[in-house]
């Protein structure tokens, strides 16, 4: 397999590029200010062990020039300037005059003294061996014009912040290089899980609709990422599905009407039919079409209400008055057929709706329970209203629909095998519960024993 | 009529045009929005049909235009797209009426010469009259040979229909949009029982019938011939 980041975009590549680099510089300041900040108190607390050390060794002195006086004194520093053969310790007891009565050191620096009488100089020289160290000493001055000098090479001191400066070098060396090395690595790992993620969006581009992202189970960004791109897809495949569906039974449902007008056309082109026979045949030829255009027409109100494209076409309603003229326009079709239609209303009530669908609704409704009730049987319309949630019910004596169907009956194309040999495409309900989704109301179904109960409820508005 | 056809599909458009010079017509055709608004605007026209996808101008623009130019012909607008915004975009641009593709031509032709008769009557009037069919619209009674028929609200206002476009042909989806003012598909043949039971009033006793049916587009309101 070629490296994973060859198949990725340039400015994806980039972009991670930048990130491992800008990261390495956030990175490698801090560490170069960190290690700065431990070399600079590192060499603070030296020299302030030196001052210590000084100060302890004039003490020692100053008790030796208190008990034996200046001739102790210089005796004192004659020895241990003798014993010292490390050469650490400085010293230098002068007389008037700047004279040398004792100490290693020859002469007095030219250097200045601070006002707490501290002194910093080097030796080029020390006897007769070349010397060359910086030496921080004090200075006292004692009665009769003498003069005391204490002092300790830094060379020790030098030494030590060297070699500590020497490992923090190397530490940071070793800091941005591991850095530069987990950074390559962390990014080739980013870079991998999001080329996998490229990888199966490509296989889903590609047509593979059930391809998944993988999930490595670390809940982090990327598996939450990944899930969600998931959920993504199985809605995405749920929709497809459902619309293939729909597609399906469209090209099912249509098949077999067109069918029937393309052999009722052709066994009219083929037969020597009169005129007026041929007229016929064209006219029923007609009216099949008609109810071909009817079916799409209800596929389309149903696609329309369920995209929701609708919803500004919505105005306040009256669900009585909605309900008074579908009761209305129904009734003499109830009165042919020997079914009583009443409508009872509760008036005063509002309903945020599109006038138009929501009638086309009722009327699938009422259509129904016109439909399927027996002569002598009854339909009733009411429009109930309880705290603003206002109820419009269609209650027949029919023949009803076992719980059992009743959620069958709300898909497209399903027609009960009861109602086969009535007229009707099978989307009446359908696109009631479509419009009713649209209108956020629910679309309820009961036994009226006998009978069904249709019920569109509209909650109030929050 | 003389009548202006503004449609780019030229199939549908030769078809339109036979059915309206077969039923009495004169028709000029138009295939792209630019001569349809050419024509619009330079010839007189009883009434015109457009067609609101065009190459060029679109139809809402072409009924727009001319509206904008203070001409009041009657504009019938066909379109593929049936929503009820749709409808109403088209109808606010200017146009009177609006038909959804595809429609079945005696629907077009009702329309279209309902439409044609509108400028020509709008008086407003007070009394509507057919042989002895005679109706009050301010004291809202029908009587007929002087005898007084008693109507429900409804029946009065889809009778009045009938007898303003007397002697045109209405169909049933015209009467559920402007007696019920709803558009919507029923699937039953509703609009028949509502016209039986008003013939049953206006027609039962008398001998001469004034409401006819026309098959395979609606019903018309004319004296007998």
């Amino acid at each position: 397999m070629p490296p994973a980041n060859l198949h990725l975009p340039p400015l994806l590549r980039a972009t991670t590029f930048r990130l491992a680099l800008s990261y390495l510089g956030i990175f490698t300041v801090s560490a170069v200010a960190l290690l700065a900040l431990v070399s600079w108190s590192t060499s603070v607390f030296i020299e302030w062990q030196v001052q210590e050390t000084v100060e302890a060794e004039a003490t020692g002195l100053s008790e030796q020039y208190r008990e034996r006086g200046i001739r102790g004194l210089a005796e004192v520093i004659a020895g241990r300037a003798g014993q010292d053969l490390d050469r650490r310790a400085v010293y230098l007891l002068s007389g008037p005059g700047g004279v040398r009565i004792a100490g290693n050191l020859y002469g007095w620096p030219a250097e200045s003294i601070d006002s707490a009488g501290w002194i910093r100089f080097s030796i080029e020289r020390m006897g007769s061996e070349a010397f060359g160290t910086e030496v921080l000493g004090r200075t006292y001055v004692l009665p009769d014009d003498h003069q005391l000098l204490v002092g300790r090479s830094l060379h020790e001191a030098k030494r030590v912040k060297l070699a500590i400066n020497r490992a923090l070098g190397w530490g940071l060396a070793l800091t941005i290089l591991l850095g530069i090395i987990g950074g390559y690595f962390t990014s080739r790992h980013l870079l991998q899980r999001v080329e996998a993620m490229n990888r199966t969006a490509r296989r889903i581009i590609g047509g593979d609709m059930k391809s998944r992202m993988h999930l490595t189970g670390a809940r982090d960004e990327f598996d939450q990422l990944a899930a969600g791109f998931n959920e993504m897809m199985d809605e995405i495949e749920r929709l497809v599905e459902s619309i293939r569906t729909v597609t399906d039974n469209v090209a099912h449902d249509l098949r077999t009407p067109l069918n029937r007008l393309r052999s009722r056309i052709d066994v009219a082109l083929l037969s020597d039919e009169d005129p007026a026979s041929l007229r016929r045949t064209l006219e029923e030829t007609l009216a099949e079409a008609d109810e071909i255009l009817a079916t799409f027409n209800a596929i389309l109100t149903i696609s329309s209400a369920e995209s929701g494209q609708r919803l500004h076409s919505f105005e306040p309603l009256d669900p009585a008055r909605l309900a008074e003229d579908i009761a209305e326009l129904y009734e003499p079709l109830a009165e042919e057929k020997g079914v009583a239609l009443t409508c009872h209303t509760q008036g005063g009530a509002t309903v945020d709706g599109d006038r138009h669908l929501l009638f086309q609704a009722l009327a699938n409704m009422v259509d129904n329970a016109v439909k399927y009730t027996p002569a002598g049987g009854t339909v009733a319309v009411s429009v109930t209203r309880q705290d603003g949630d206002v109820t419009i019910t269609v209650a027949d004596s029919g023949p009803g629909i076992a719980a059992d169907q009743r959620a069958r009956v709300l898909e497209r194309f399903v027609r009960l095998d009861a109602t086969r040999s009535t007229p009707g495409n099978g989307l009446g309900l359908s696109l009631v519960n479509a419009v009713a989704r649209l209108h956020g109301a629910t679309l309820d179904m009961d036994d009226n024993a006998p009978g069904l109960i249709l019920s569109l409820h509209f909650t109030a508005r929050a | 009529m003389r009548i202006l056809i503004i449609e780019d599909d030229q199939e549908a458009s030769a078809y339109l045009a036979k059915g309206l010079k077969e039923a009495g017509h004169t028709v000029d055709q138009a295939h792209n929005g630019n001569d349809g608004l050419f024509l619009a605007t330079t010839e007189r026209y009883d009434a015109m049909i457009v067609d609101r996808m065009l190459p060029g101008v679109d139809g809402l623009t072409i009924v727009q235009t001319i509206r904008g130019a203070g001409n009041t012909t009657p504009v019938l607008i066909l379109s593929a797209l049936g929503k009820v915004d749709d409808r109403v975009k088209g109808l606010k641009a200017g146009g009177d009426d609006y038909l959804v593709k595809p429609y079945a031509f005696a629907e077009l032709l009702a329309r279209i010469e309902a439409l044609g008769r509108r400028t020509s009557a709008s008086q407003p009037e007070t009394r509507l009259k057919v042989e002895d069919l005679e109706m009050d619209l301010l004291a809202r009674t029908v009587t007929r040979s002087g005898r007084d028929i008693d109507l429900q609200p409804r029946e009065f206002r889809l009778l009045e229909y009938l007898l303003r476009h007397a002697g045109q042909v209405v169909t049933r989806t015209m009467l559920l949009e402007n007696v019920w003012e709803y558009h919507f598909d029923p699937q039953t043949n509703l609009i028949d029982v509502h016209i039986s039971r008003l013939r049953q009033k206006v027609d039962k006793d008398f001998d001469q019938p004034l409401i006819h049916t026309v098959r395979g587009a609606g019903y018309t309101l004319r004296a007998a011939r």
